[in-house]
């Protein structure tokens, strides 16, 4: 009786697996959403950039970087948060 | 649940799994989002499947079910229920399961987590999550399946029980840890190759895997240090770390691991090291499989053991599979690895971060070398060339403390480059600090390296806490905050930076507690009652023996009053001798165990075994050790998970 009301549970969770594997099947056609994703990618370059930008100043209030590298530093990442929002702003 | 269901379990596991990886590489050709979900579907039918099976194997471990071999090997009806659950990784059909398990839960959680993001790397991650899960099925429907039933012809009435040396309850937790932390890195590997094949090896990729990296490394350094602890609080040689094979193997990729961690944060900050990032999450992912290997092959006790078991050959094909496979895609992506800039100059972070991942790889090569040698020396010689814990010892020691050196000099070094004023201005007060320790160990009398390793835990001590003084100096003057405000502020708003200073200071401490073994004492002796012996200024007196049968094991206990040179009473030991399953008629089935007694402060621990008993003349055989500065040792663990949860603690934009 154990091993038939196991096959039977397994049998039920083989099938329920089944069914909801293949469902995607049924749909239409779906676009690829990599426009979004490359908007989302941009979004977390765009704050991994930011947090930079406060990592120097804070390495710099601490005296780890002179001036003059500190500024250089800043505008380059300055320059890249811009393109990123540009780009943003083209999407 | 019957057996024969946990063996359908892994069966479909299987065959979804194959259709999972196909279904998905037809999508990457073709791009049909349907055939996507499917794959995806697909991948989690696999977990499914590998649950249902866990949850069956676990079961009849509750039950004893003695009609399933490994049930009745490892669990009799005495053993407690914590035991019959923690069975469950106590030998290898069900510790492979188990492994599948870790992956499937970490499998789950990584295509959950991305259904929404990431549509270009993800299907290539499953795909690789699911080859190594198709492994361990193939492993467990196929070479080694935990439901096998039991071969005898007549009803096994009980089991063998669990061996005593593992009913302890670190030993419940530390293989899941482990466990955890080696299939954790089966995540940022799996974004790894996908990364390569998509040719996406800017810093994004990183930043998905940051958090993965940490949780594993966190387990997989919780897993080694319980180890350790379990070591010490069991098997009775007073020590934690043995250079055993078993514990290399999980020391060789928390190197390279540790070494990854470091270097991700200079392709995240600078993008460089693209190359050099994806050989560490290889070679971490390759270790961790070689890890499951060493430890399950039997190649260690000798190397015929190796080809008399069929795991040992399919393992080792896996690992030549994984790293063949990896560095291949990674040699035809070359170009997409090539980082656009460059260190500038030596005295720089970034440069710091290199050479300190460089003696990562060597000390990971030293262990590697040290454990496999006499493997080859068996292979190639025909007999076994031991490497025991002097030559690690050896080799190792200087290249540690070079490691430690380093823990202390990045953290004062600047990004880019650290201009000649700012160096001295930096390294100023760490170097005289050390300096004046070194004369004053001296002038206590320490040696070598007992005087490199103190200095250098005060040189990186300083180093950490003077960027901690500078940084609430910083946020005290600019936003005007309190000592209390300004340490949680800057804390909370550099997590990874401050998180990793407080696992550094976590190792300083563990070093303090590593050195302390140089001033080890230990002593043999027997006592009679109301007998005393003396060591390091102690005196030993035996007060009782007495014996008490238990459920599972019978034992003989001793009373042992500790004072010190003054008479001053420390504390009352009481170490066992114990026998396990001492009803059974097969005397050689009884197991002997040592259960030890520690008495435990931050400076010494006083370590007593009880290793025999005469019972006519009620002697007690005892060896008692003091251990310095043990406890350094898992205190500097505990500083380290405190760290590592800190660093990895997400932030409110994530």
């Amino acid at each position: 009786m154990d091993i038939l009301r196991d096959y039977g549970l397994i049998f039920i969770s083989f099938v329920l697996s089944i069914i909801y594997v293949i469902e995607p099947l049924f749909m239409s056609k779906l676009v690829d959403t990599y426009d979004s994703e490359n908007h989302k990618s941009l979004n977390r370059k765009k704050i991994m950039l930011y947090r930079q930008v406060k990592e120097l100043e804070m390495e710099f209030d601490i005296g780890n970087i002179n001036n003059k590298d500190f500024t250089k530093m800043r505008i380059e990442l300055k320059k890249e948060v811009s393109a990123i929002i540009a780009q943003l702003k083209l999407k | 649940m019957t057996p024969v269901a946990g063996s359908v379990s892994l069966s479909l596991a299987l065959g979804f799994g194959l259709i999972a990886v196909l279904t998905l590489f037809i999508y990457t050709k073709n791009q049909d989002q349907r055939l996507f979900f499917v794959g995806q579907r697909l991948a989690l039918g696999v977990s499914f499947f590998v649950f249902l099976a866990t949850f069956i194997l676990s079961y009849q471990l509750m039950i004893s079910n003695f009609d399933i071999d490994y049930v009745a090997r490892y669990t009799s009806i005495e053993t407690p229920t914590i035991y019959k659950i923690s069975a469950l990784w106590a030998g290898q059909s069900g510790s492979l399961l188990f492994w599948l398990f870790i992956l499937s839960i970490f499998s789950t959680i990584t295509i959950l987590q991305n259904q929404q993001k990431h549509y270009s790397l993800i299907p290539w991650v499953i795909i690789s999550l699911t080859i190594t899960q198709i492994f361990f099925l193939i492993l467990t429907n196929y070479v080694t399946n935990p439901f096998k039933p039991t071969e005898a012809d007549f009803i096994v009435a009980n089991g063998n029980g669990l061996n005593p040396l593992l009913q302890n309850i670190t030993m419940a937790i530390h293989p899941p840890t482990l466990y955890l932390g080696y299939v954790g890195f089966s995540v940022p590997f799996a974004f790894a190759i996908s990364a390569l094949i998509n040719r996406d090896t800017s810093p994004l990729w990183i930043q998905s895997i940051r958090r993965w990296t940490l949780v594993a490394w966190l387990f997989l350094s919780m897993g080694i240090i319980l180890g350790g602890w379990w070591a010490y609080q069991e098997l009775g040689w007073g020590g934690y770390w043995a250079w055993d094979p078993v514990e290399n193997a999980s020391l060789m990729p928390w190197l390279t691991a540790t070494a990854f961690i470091h270097s991700i944060i200079i392709q995240e900050k600078k993008d460089m090291l693209r190359l050099w990032n994806m050989v560490l999450i290889i070679l971490t992912f390759a270790l961790c499989i070689f890890g499951t290997f060493l430890t399950r092959s039997g190649v260690m006790s000798s190397v015929h053991s190796f080809t008399e078991s069929s795991l040992g050959p399919i393992f080792l094909s896996f690992v030549f599979f994984i790293l063949i496979a990896s560095f291949g895609i990674m040699y035809s992506r070359l170009d997409d690895l090539k980082s656009p800039k460059k260190i500038e100059s030596f005295t720089s972070r970034e440069s710091g971060f290199l050479f300190n991942n460089m003696i990562f790889v060597v000390l990971c090569f030293a262990v590697f070398w040290g454990t496999l040698f006499p493997v080859i020396s068996e292979a190639v010689r025909g007999y076994k060339i031991t490497v025991g814990a002097p030559f690690f010892n050896q080799i190792n020691t200087p290249i540690g403390l070079i490691l430690l050196g380093l823990t202390g000099i990045g953290p004062l070094l600047a990004w880019r480059r650290t201009g000649t004023k700012n160096l001295i201005r930096k390294f100023t007060l760490p170097i005289i600090i050390c300096f004046i320790s070194i004369i004053l160990f001296l002038l206590i009398g320490y040696k070598g390296y007992v005087v490199i390793s103190f200095s250098l835990c005060i040189f990186v001590t300083t180093a950490i806490l003077s960027e901690f003084y500078l940084g609430i100096r910083v946020r005290k003057n600019k936003f005007d905050e309190s000592l209390h405000n300004a340490l949680i502020n800057m804390i909370s708003k550099n997590r990874s930076r401050y998180g990793g200073y407080i696992v550094h200071l976590g190792i300083v401490f563990m070093f303090v507690g590593f050195t302390g073994h140089a001033f080890d004492r230990e002593k043999e002796f027997s006592l009679q009652i109301g007998q005393v012996e003396h060591l390091a200024g102690y005196e030993f007196e035996l007060l009782d023996l007495s014996e008490s049968e238990r459920p599972n094991h019978y034992a003989w206990i001793s009373k042992i009053k500790v004072t010190d040179y003054q008479g001053q009473f420390i504390t009352n030991l009481y170490p066992e001798k114990r026998v396990y399953f001492h009803n059974n008629p097969d005397v050689n089935r009884r197991q002997p165990h040592s259960e030890l007694d520690i008495y435990s402060t931050l400076n010494k621990d006083i370590y007593s075994i009880f290793s025999s008993i005469d019972n006519q003349k009620q002697i007690a055989f005892l060896k008692i050790m003091i251990n310095p500065l043990v406890r350094w040792v898992w205190i500097g663990g505990y500083i380290l998970v405190f760290g590592t949860l800190i660093a990895l603690w997400p932030r409110k934009e994530e």
